[in-house]
């Protein structure tokens, strides 16, 4: 009998809980494994939100046992989760794990993989159901879909979640979406972008569509212009291999920067189903236009000072070539060509080796028209800005002109701080927690669809196609700056700059 | 000087001196918290608020009425910080009223002016209410949400029947409701087997296992009758003789009740239920 008939389920505002299920990991010796997914998953254990019947799998190539694979589990818990470790709560979760050492093209590996999982669905009562993690190279995704593909079992529901990066360029995402469809319908792969499971990115959501006073001002009439900055400080922590292919505006431009752009401007959803929400995103990405040479710098950084420390060139890195011309930094006026947009410049950077970390949206906002008392104000009459801080000091706040104490009419910005700690002190929820818990859910709401995916390469592959024709001049910003100085001067020449940090 | 204007500046002074220390402070309220608490109660209600306050920034009142003829309010303001790293620090404030004589018996007037503007304000009465006096109807009246631990009243079910009839006039909610829930989600687990039982033994508190009786009454829309055996906490059910296995979920503290009391504002019309078929 359904739920939904059982009169005393009512009202026990308990969350919908998954259905008994395996996650299988691929790729399960990785760091991801380690710092991200088996940390959420205890702490979904810890607050009894995971399947009563469930299993974790976890396969690689790596040889070692399930015991060995469970204790540097235990050890990873203890160190990278957000929750107080539980030794109840872990070896709830330690019972259904398992581990499988494979090549992932290996037929015989495969089939022990299937092996385990018929043997967790009768230990464990997982009931067939499967969720499939890939955290493996990109490299190795058709073959993986592939293997588990051809390994479908009839009964329960099979799902998979696939990382970034979906593909190199828009022709090779369509041939992963053709290799992966093959095996799995639309709603049951999960392509994830981590930063779709941050609380603050479902909190712009929250703010525009949950406050009556923000969505009349929302647009081209009151918006001067958005500035979005996805910046880190560190390098590329000996990922070369990947990053000398990927580059920035794979990296973090194709995914997190235009999905951060795409929840800015969309209209809003007529509900906060997954295809309601994804519909209006990909048109925001629809109406972008292409930019032109001249709204887009790249740059690669130098040698520098970075939190005091002195850190080596790109070139220098390990791995790198020496005459790489991989961007490592990003920024460019994006347009969104609607009736709300119009004319209203998204600025947009990212960036490795930056001055900080900081991921925020910044929405200026017009100046006062006629602020009469202008010429006794000083400087201090500033446009106002809401900046959402996605990460870190997660929060929202808002700088307005206030006048200074005392004689004469002196106007100061200062900021109206909403900080995410500060008011709810539950602890923010890791993105992958809720991620996998919505996987789980068949909830894709968080993911992205394909043809988002497709969108977000095709402006991907109009700005890389312009520089092929380039050669630049790298390195062309120190570590620890912000950036060169022509990403200034891309804002300089509209009479705009950058947000002071 | 007023009473209220006396807090203010209690308050206004100490922002000011822990502003000086040199940590950032954030003032964030999510909400006023007022604590109606008897002095017996008092001691047990500022326990909680110490493992409450810093996950629900707040404005708490804790109103205390002290025996004594004479009418008057006497006030304390304290401003608490709390770290909440990269240095930065989130205040928050309580007072305490300790009200004598006919303020005793008129709190909304003092409450009133002191709740904090546009954000929810709770309750938390302690003890048995004295169901005709003055002050509850004040500070029902003031108050969006009225939360009650009714294992804390001599007298249920009796008592039930003038707490249903606030329903309508505040958002009531009990502790001894919120810690059956683990075990309401067990008992749902049952179902459709559970859907013709008879009888149902509860070893707990009395409050507690009445609720649960009566939920199970409204629910299934038959008579289900109680057995009870006492216990400080709720420690097992059998149904029809058959015994649910226990949730594996610890037992919260009052702090943790409490907590999630606080975090939800609407009427749960379960609950209701279920007190008015406990009280019918």
């Amino acid at each position: 009998m359904p739920q939904a008939a059982n009169p005393l389920a009512q009202g026990l505002g308990v969350r919908r809980q998954p259905d008994p299920c395996a996650l299988v990991v691929f790729g399960a010796s990785g760091d991801l494994t380690k710092r991200k997914l088996l940390p959420a998953l205890y702490s979904l254990a810890f607050r009894g939100l995971l399947p009563k019947r469930f299993a974790v799998v976890g396969v690689a190539r790596s040889e070692q046992t399930t015991r060995q694979f469970v204790t540097a589990m235990r050890q990873a818990v203890k160190q990278f989760a957000r929750d107080p470790f539980r030794t109840d709560v872990f070896e709830s979760l330690a019972a259904g794990m398992r581990y499988v050492s494979t090549d992932f093209a290996d037929d015989g590996g495969e089939d022990s993989v299937g092996q385990t999982l018929d043997e967790l669905d009768e230990a464990r009562g997982t009931g067939g159901n499967r969720l499939h993690y890939l955290a493996v190279p990109p490299q190795a995704f058709p073959v993986v879909v592939r293997e588990i593909g051809e390994r479908r079992e009839r009964e329960g529901w099979a799902r998979v979640i696939i990382e970034k990066p979906f593909g190199h360029d828009l022709a090779s995402a369509r041939e992963l979406s053709a290799s992966v469809k093959r095996w799995f319908a639309e709603d049951e792969i999960f392509r994830i972008d981590h930063y779709l499971g941050k609380e603050t990115v479902q909190n712009l959501m929250a703010l525009r569509f949950a406050n009556g006073i923000f969505e009349p001002i929302w647009n081209r009439q009151m918006v001067d212009h958005v500035q979005i900055t996805v910046a880190e400080s560190m390098g590329i922590e000996g990922r070369a291999g990947y990053y000398e292919q990927a580059g920035v505006i794979r990296d973090i431009f194709q995914n997190h920067l235009l999905q951060l752009l795409a929840l800015t401007a969309m209209e809003p959803p007529i509900d906060f189903s997954a295809d309601a929400v994804r519909n209006e995103k990909v048109k925001v990405l629809r109406a972008m236009h292409t930019p032109g040479p001249k709204s887009v710098v790249r740059g690669q950084y130098g040698r520098g000072w970075v939190e005091g420390e002195e850190v080596l060139a790109y070139r220098e890195e390990p791995g790198v070539d020496p005459r790489s011309l991989t961007d490592t930094y990003i920024a460019a006026k994006l347009y969104v060509d609607n009736w709300r947009w119009a004319d209203t410049p998204f600025y947009v950077r990212a960036g490795k080796r930056l001055a900080r970390r900081e991921t925020t949206i910044a929405i200026q906002f017009k100046s006062a028209p006629h602020p009469p008392f202008e010429s006794i104000a000083g400087d201090g009459l500033r446009p106002n800005v809401l900046l959402i801080h996605v990460q870190p000091d997660e929060g929202v706040s808002l700088a307005i002109g206030a006048k200074v104490p005392g004689a004469g009419m002196s106007i100061r910005t200062v900021h109206m701080d909403f900080l995410y700690g500060g008011a709810f002190r539950e602890g923010v929820p890791e993105a992958y927690e809720r991620l996998i818990l919505d996987a789980m859910l068949g909830d894709a709401t968080l993911f992205t669809r394909e043809d988002e995916v497709e969108e977000q390469w095709k402006l991907v592959d109009a700005i890389v196609g312009a520089w092929g024709r380039d050669r630049p001049t790298f390195p062309d910003y120190a570590a620890g700056s912000w950036g060169p100085a022509r990403a200034d001067e891309l804002l300089h020449r509209d009479g705009r700059s950058w947000r002071r940090h | 000087m007023g009473v209220v204007a006396e807090v203010e500046r209690k308050l206004a002074r100490q922002r000011c001196r822990q502003e000086a220390d040199g940590d950032p402070e954030l003032r964030t309220s999510t909400m006023t918290h007022v604590v109606w608490a008897p002095p017996k109660w008092l001691p047990r209600a500022k326990r909680v608020l110490a493992g409450l306050a810093e996950r629900h920034p707040a404005r708490t009142i804790f109103l205390v009425p002290v025996p004594g003829r004479k009418s008057g309010v006497e006030a304390e303001a304290v401003v608490q910080d709390f770290a909440i790293g990269d240095g930065r620090e989130v205040l928050s404030e309580v007072i305490e009223l300790r009200l004598s004589g006919e303020a005793a018996r008129h709190p909304g007037s003092v409450v009133l002016p002191l709740l904090i503007s546009d954000l929810p304000a709770y309750c938390r009465w302690r003890g048995r209410p004295d169901w005709n006096g003055q002050a509850l109807d004040e500070i029902v009246d003031v108050c969006d949400r009225f939360v009650v631990d009714s294992n804390e009243w001599q007298g249920v079910p009796g008592a039930y029947d003038p707490l249903a009839r606030l329903f309508d006039r505040a958002v009531v909610s009990d502790l001894a409701w919120r810690r059956g829930l683990p075990w309401r989600s067990a008992l749902a687990e049952r179902w459709p087997g559970i859907r013709t039982i008879e009888r149902v033994s509860i070893e707990g508190p009395r409050a507690d296992a009445l609720l649960l009786a009566g939920w199970l009454r409204s629910r299934l829309r038959r008579k289900v009758s109680l057995t009870r055996r006492d216990a400080i906490a709720l420690v097992g059910i059998a149904v029809d003789g058959d015994p649910v296995t226990p949730p594996a979920r610890p037992a919260l503290s009052g702090s943790d009740l409490l907590s999630a009391e606080l975090d939800t504002l609407a009427r749960d019309p379960i609950y209701e239920a279920a007190v008015r078929e406990t009280a019918a």
